[in-house]
């Protein structure tokens, strides 16, 4: 079954549906824009619309958002002024917003916890408790959309608080040699504010300084409050934000 | 079948304001690029010398598009 279909046609630039989940907006039969939905593993739907010419955003959008399911999702850079208005003037309204920050690395000091490198079944265990724990609580849709759906845990980038043996808490570093990424920290429900979060995160920074790495890098859910104020206690500096629009 | 824009090989050299990098491709040209929607959505970073594809505006050869990032 071909999945082509002109939706659009006002002058020279017209909008071609090319499969369930693309759309061509065309110019003298040239690519001139290209818009995609995809879903992410917690089932929502993300946009994304790139243009070589303004007018035909409108026109890719026109097409696009009567023809899917709502609520749909996009992320801009928050200073991408132009590409946030044309969201913007599609109807997405900002519903969230993400820090990215650049964290200066220091020497580790004394915690009192034990953070080690996990074994992989105690790891894939914690890893499994604490999704559950996340999606009964705020939900995994306000968890970071690069991390990996349940199952797939690589140990070699974690490191784990551990209280008599049991694992309470861990944190993933990926991206080593590029520029290192918190991606996730995060700490059994009945174990929280015991200073585990802060152990695990010296514990990380400590380990890349005796590395000879001078920062790393993380994104904060402006909403999370706890995460601002644990990664500020560490001298984080803001250098840009993300914005996750909503179309309802 | 249509046209599409050429996509070439380079090195992402600075990360400047707006979500613009400035990408050197193999031939030496230097081109200002942004990020393409799918990179964003699956919140890929770019950061300086990351290899990448970039695909060049049909109307501005010095402007282009990140639409992947190698893995180096």
């Amino acid at each position: 079954m071909s999945t082509s279909r002109r939706v659009t046609t006002l002058d020279s630039l017209c909008v071609t549906r090319v499969s369930r989940s693309c759309w061509h907006a065309l110019d003298d039969d040239r690519v001139i824009g290209r818009g995609e939905v995809s879903q992410r593993p917690d089932g929502r739907s993300f946009l994304s619309i790139d243009v070589w010419r303004d007018d035909a955003f409108g026109r890719l959008a026109e097409a696009m958002l009567p023809a899917l399911p709502k609520p749909l999702y996009t992320v801009v850079d928050e200073g991408d002024a132009e590409l946030t208005s044309h969201w913007r003037a599609a109807g997405f309204s900002v519903r969230r917003r993400e820090w990215e920050c650049l964290i200066p690395t220091a020497p580790a000091k004394p915690s009192g916890l034990a953070v080690i490198s996990p074994e992989v079944e105690p790891l894939a265990e914690l890893d499994r408790v604490i999704r559950a724990e996340v999606e009964a609580s705020v939900g995994w849709h306000e968890m970071p959309a690069e991390l990996l759906g349940p199952g797939v845990v690589d140990p070699s980038k974690y490191a784990v608080a551990t209280k008599s043996g049991r694992y309470i808490g861990l944190i993933r570093v990926t991206q080593v040699q590029r520029l290192p990424r918190i991606g996730l920290i995060a700490v059994r429900a009945d174990e929280r504010r015991r200073g585990v979060a802060r152990a695990l995160l010296g514990h990380a920074l400590g380990s890349l300084h005796d590395r000879g790495i001078d920062t790393a890098s993380a994104e904060l859910n402006e909403s999370n409050t706890a995460a601002v104020a644990l990664f500020d206690g560490f001298g984080a500096r803001r250098v840009g934000s993300n914005l996750e629009l909503v179309l309802r | 079948m249509s046209k599409t824009g050429i996509e070439v090989e380079g090195t992402v050299v600075e990360c400047l304001r707006n979500a613009t990098f400035r990408v050197e491709l193999a031939n030496g040209h230097r081109v200002l690029a942004h990020i393409s929607g799918k990179i964003r959505r699956n919140y890929i970073k770019i950061v300086p010398f990351d290899r990448v594809l970039v695909e060049l505006s049909p109307y501005d050869l010095d402007r282009g598009r990140i639409l992947y990032r190698y893995r180096n």
